[in-house]
């Protein structure tokens, strides 16, 4: 569960890479672009209030009156030679009425004898405004694009890997039992076209091992048969025979014991293949009241037990009429099998289940298993272990849910019939 | 009687005719489906005992041919195949009874006996042993004209023994016939025992003391 709380689909995986590369790439960018931009304008304002100075300087050396624009342009004749500075600084600016930003180059230099100390300034207001502008311009494209590239991709994405969604789909849809090919959708895309191939061949070799399991079964049941019939042709012939011990005829009848065995064990394999095979197909409506009736009057018949039918009228199902006589069968006889001997068993029939109760000493220890081939609880009882398992095949078959439980000492076998 | 078995298992053939003809039956044997074809267009049979699993063809052609010259023949279809709609295909093509392999000898006498019974030749639908007889339509066993009050089970018994007279029926025998399709829930043989104790002893009171034990554990219906 958890690990299925992780899965994430292909196309929101992919989208999410291109989102976070995306945000990424844009961030480090605009970064790099912002240094790049700034850079760039104080090397221009520098280059700018050096070409400013200059021309100061030559106007001075020309004798021409010195030039004052505060805060823009200040001469003042100094009676030492500075160092030269350049750096930001805040300067109010009458004309604006506020304090402004400016970029300040002070230089030092001695022209005709005389030392001037010249400040030249400029305003950064303008170079931050074009910087901010190139960013928002560079984000505003740099997104535009991505977002392109984001649908673009993701439709591309969709459309790329549809053949393995529709194959996917396919493979869900795929059923062991049925006839039907898979239908994959061909695709130019080698790898895909690869794994059609190996999903073709996997599917036919699963559904051909599964068809010759179930032609296993149905023949070895059916096969055996002639053998078995020999055999007990010949015990049949030779307990007639002359000269038998009571030792030989004791074992001879042992054999035919077992034979019936194996001979009742064919048949009930046999009948669960069938029923996987969905060989069962002529629904009826059954009247399950009739069919236990006389089912509990043949068993009371040959076992003088006491078998209480407790019934609504005419509880009718829709299925097939032989499976319906198994059904019962199944039940009661294993209801007869594990009674405690001389107590009565009940049978309530209802329309929405059937149960059969039958004393017992104790719970079956692990009811999980009970519908299980070949699950055998007790020693001394000798059974095929396949009744109640072709129960739950039945019921499996037509929607009934069968249940156990062990109530006053009783087992419960209790059928929820989903047609009633 | 005249009987025809046509089997491709040489072993089963040869037990089978040899049960019957201890019976005073005349048996002729086919285990090719040829034969078989040549054998029924040629002679007349009181019943046909059937394999329908061939190898050369369908034993249900051979029914179907058997069936189209009108023929007054009693069948009984003997298969490996446990499969309902095969049973009811034989049924539907005028079979008169349909056996599942493996099956006992005594079975199959038995319901041979029931089918030349119900047949225009042959049986009649009441059996005759000493004192004993049976009317097998009105399911009524007589002992010295007197009717017995059998249950169900008990009657079948009566039925079996006599058909199988002489012959001797292992409890496992006894217990699939009665039980037919439940023969699985045979875990113990107690209930066999009690059908066949009280038989016995409405038999016996009645002075007709045939049910014989034999070699312990199985049965024998004999008069001596």
């Amino acid at each position: 569960m958890n690990n299925k709380a992780k899965k994430i689909g292909l196309l929101r995986k992919t989208s999410k890479t291109f989102l976070s590369i995306s945000l990424v790439l844009m961030l480090f960018s605009t970064i790099a672009l912002y240094f790049y931009v700034r850079t760039l304008l104080q090397g221009e304002i520098e280059e700018e209030l050096r070409s400013t100075e200059a021309r100061i300087e030559s106007s001075i050396s020309k004798q021409n009156p010195i030039y004052q624009l505060p805060p823009m342009v200040e001469v003042t004749t100094v009676p030492k030679i500075g160092k030269e500075h350049l750096k930001d600084t805040l300067i109010f600016d009458p004309s604006q009425n506020e304090l402004e930003d400016f970029r300040e180059l002070i230089t030092y230099s001695t022209i005709n004898n005389q030392n001037y100390r010249i400040t030249v300034r400029t305003l950064i207001v303008e170079s931050e405004d074009i910087l901010i502008a190139v960013i928002i311009t560079y984000l505003i494209v740099l997104l535009s694009i991505f977002i392109f590239l984001f649908y673009f991709n993701k439709s591309r994405t969709q459309k790329l890997w549809s053949p393995f969604f529709k194959n996917l789909q396919q493979m869900k849809l795929f059923s062991l039992t049925s006839e039907a090919p898979i239908s994959l959708m061909e695709s130019d895309i080698l790898e895909f076209s690869e794994l059609n191939t190996e999903i073709t061949t996997l599917t036919e070799k699963v559904r051909s091992d599964y068809k010759n399991l179930k032609q296993f079964t149905e023949n070895v049941s059916h096969e055996l048969q002639t053998p078995l019939a020999i055999i007990q042709a010949k015990i049949d012939t030779l307990i007639n025979g002359e000269g038998l011990s009571d030792l030989q005829f004791e074992q001879l009848s042992s054999i035919q014991n077992d034979i019936q065995r194996l001979k009742q064990l064919n048949k009930r394999l046999a009948l669960l293949s069938k029923i996987e095979n969905d060989q069962f197909q002529n629904l009826s409506a059954c009247n399950l009241n009739d069919i236990l009736k006389h089912r509990i009057e043949n068993l009371s018949d040959l076992y003088a037990i006491d078998i209480q039918l407790k019934s609504e009228d005419n509880v009718i199902l829709t299925m097939d009429a032989y499976l319906a006589e198994v059904l019962c069968d199944n039940l009661l006889s294993n209801a007869i099998k594990h009674s405690t001997p001389k107590t009565p068993i009940t049978v309530i029939l209802d329309k929405n289940s059937l149960t059969v109760i039958n004393t017992g000493a104790k719970a079956i220890l692990k009811p999980e298993l009970l519908f299980q081939r070949f699950y055998k609880e007790s020693e001394h009882v000798k059974s095929t272990g396949l009744g109640l398992a072709i129960v739950k095949k039945i019921c499996d078959l037509y929607g009934f849910h069968p249940s156990y439980y062990f109530e006053n000492n009783e087992h419960h076998f209790e059928i929820k019939l989903k047609n009633a | 009687m005249k009987i025809l078995i046509v089997e491709d298992e040489i072993a089963l053939l040869q037990s089978i005719s040899d049960y019957l003809e201890k019976d005073g039956n005349v048996c002729e044997t086919a285990s090719r489906y040829t034969d078989a074809l040549y054998k029924i267009d040629l002679y007349e049979y009181d019943l046909l005992v059937l394999d329908i699993n061939l190898i050369a063809g369908s034993g249900l052609d051979i029914l179907q041919l058997l069936k189209s010259n009108k023929k007054e023949t009693g069948t009984i279809i003997i298969s490996a195949n446990n499969s309902l709609d095969d049973k009811l295909k034989g049924l539907d093509l005028g079979a008169d009874d349909y056996l599942t392999k493996p099956f006992h000898l005594a079975e199959l006498n038995s319901r041979i006996k029931a089918v030349l019974r119900r047949g225009k030749f042959g049986g009649t639908e009441r059996i005759e042993f000493n004192e004993i007889s049976i009317d097998t339509r009105a399911k009524t066993a007589y002992i010295a004209d007197n009717a017995m009050a059998l249950t169900r089970k008990e009657y079948d018994l009566l039925l079996f023994f006599i058909t199988n007279k002489g012959r001797v029926l292992s409890k496992e025998i006894i217990a699939e016939h009665l039980w037919g399709d439940h023969s699985d829930m045979v875990d113990n043989y107690d209930f066999i025992y009690v059908h066949i104790n009280n038989l016995r002893k409405k038999l016996t009171d009645a002075g007709a003391k045939y049910i014989k034990t034999a070699y312990g554990s199985g049965y024998k219906f004999i008069d001596e």
